[in-house]
């Protein structure tokens, strides 16, 4: 029986079948790695260019920045602030969310897009402290409409900006590279 | 307190090195065995129930424990008493025994903080550390212990789900398969040392303190900088009643018991 298979495999039909299994599992494989890489669909069509060009500080919607681990999502009330007296919020489509969730007082389901794994602890004070900019790790969002990773954010990536920070310093580097600074 | 056994010993080039960062003292003289220190370290930590069936099989999961001792077995048993009670965690040995076993380099040593570290996404289950640990200090996932969500439950009562809501967001949740051991409190440490770095000063003794410290009614653990001359667990450890656990093996740990005192 199974001869007979690997017999007919070998059959011009059978060599285009293998083919076409082979096509579908690498294209499947291509398309899961493609789908991690993409940005989640967001709630809001947020556009982070139109607010930066307004003038409006990072720290001002996410104020956990410099004081703790999360740099935070707004809540609809922080939106609300500015947008109930912006008179496109009245009869815009791509702000009627926003609407509803301040009027049905559900909040708004952000999907946070720059996460680490959960054995990661990430600590954004510690960063802004060290002389990090926002735009340093996520990219240049005056040019930017929702919110996507300029980069990977894999452990090399970490790593590699631990080694250029820490320079010539030993006692630095020792820190900066070692396991428990981010792994507890 | 020194022994004079034939011991295979490790080598260590860093005598100099010795004094260690971060210890711990515990004064069992105070210890009443209330388990308080237990509690906190698993609150603290995420260290999960295991359940009735699974502490059958000696899976309990602590980072802590209150070790009772008894003198005088062989004679009658009206002259069993029990000594004091001895709380015991991982003692961040300077020459740790679980670290050169592990086959992947997830018990690693921490350079900048000297402690020993484990580090959850490189471990790989072998359990070495743990065997090779002279305190049985580690403890060992055996199933998704941590992972409260209804679907995961043996009994599938959805009230197991509220333990979701009380796991610390500073310690990462350890999946099956993975050793962990006490960590020292190493987010309190990293978060005293952010405080302060944010502010241009050095930690301060007494600023932060361990969970299992902090929870002691009796004040028995005292936990700081022991590279620190006048810190309190400095001034603690150099005491006559001082004595470390397995002296002889070489281990360096960096916490000193108290016991026999006035």
């Amino acid at each position: 029986m199974i001869k007979k298979f690997f017999a007919w495999l070998k059959q011009p039909l059978g060599l285009i079948a293998v083919g076409i299994v082979f096509l579908a599992l690498f294209s499947a494989a291509v398309y899961g790695i493609y789908t991690t890489q993409q940005s989640p669909e967001q709630p809001i069509q947020f556009p982070h260019k139109t607010h930066v060009a307004f003038g409006i500080q990072c720290l001002y919607c996410h104020p956990g920045a410099n004081k703790g681990p999360a740099a935070g999502l707004p809540s609809q009330t922080k939106c609300w602030g500015c947008h109930n007296q912006i008179v496109k919020t009245r009869d815009s489509a791509l702000l009627a969310p926003l609407k509803d969730a301040v009027l049905s007082g559900q909040s708004i389901q952000w999907v946070p897009v720059a996460m680490v794994p959960d054995f990661v602890q990430f600590n954004h004070r510690a960063h802004i402290a060290a002389g990090k900019n926002c735009e340093d790790c996520h990219g240049d969002l005056s040019q930017m409409t929702i919110y996507e990773n300029p980069q990977v954010l894999n452990m090399g990536w970490c790593i590699n900006c631990h080694k250029q920070s820490a320079g010539d310093d030993q006692a630095l580097l020792t820190k900066l590279t070692d396991c428990g600074t981010c792994h507890y | 307190m020194s022994t004079n056994l034939e011991l295979p010993m490790f080598t260590n080039n860093s005598e100099a090195e010795l004094g260690g960062r971060w210890g711990m003292v515990i004064d069992k003289d105070l210890c009443t065995g209330c388990q308080a220190c237990v509690a906190a370290c698993s609150m603290e930590n995420n260290v999960p129930f295991v359940g009735e069936e699974d502490a059958g099989y000696g899976r309990s999961m602590q980072w802590i424990r209150i070790e009772r001792l008894w003198e005088g077995l062989d004679g009658d048993y009206r002259e069993v008493k029990m000594t004091d009670y001895q709380p015991l965690m991982c003692q961040q040995c300077h020459n740790a025994p679980c670290e050169p076993v592990c086959p992947v380099y997830a018990s690693v040593h921490s350079m900048s903080e000297d402690l020993n570290l484990q580090v959850y996404n490189r471990c790989v289950g072998t359990r070495y550390c743990a065997n090779n640990c002279p305190y049985q200090a580690r403890v060992f996932n055996w199933r998704d212990y941590a992972d409260y969500r209804e679907t995961n439950t043996a009994d599938n009562d959805p009230r197991w789900s509220v333990f979701q809501n009380q796991l610390n967001p500073d310690v990462t949740v350890r999946r099956r398969g993975v050793m962990e051991k006490c960590t020292f409190c190493i987010q309190r440490i990293h978060q005293a040392e952010n405080q302060a770095k944010a502010e241009g000063r050095e930690v301060r003794d007494g600023e932060f303190t361990t969970a299992c410290a902090q929870a002691c009614p009796a004040n028995a653990i005292v936990f700081g900088r022991i590279d620190d001359p006048e810190s309190m667990v400095s001034l603690a450890a150099e005491t006559s009643r001082g004595s470390r656990l397995h002296e002889e093996l070489r281990t360096m740990p960096r916490v000193t018991y108290l016991a026999g005192g006035a």
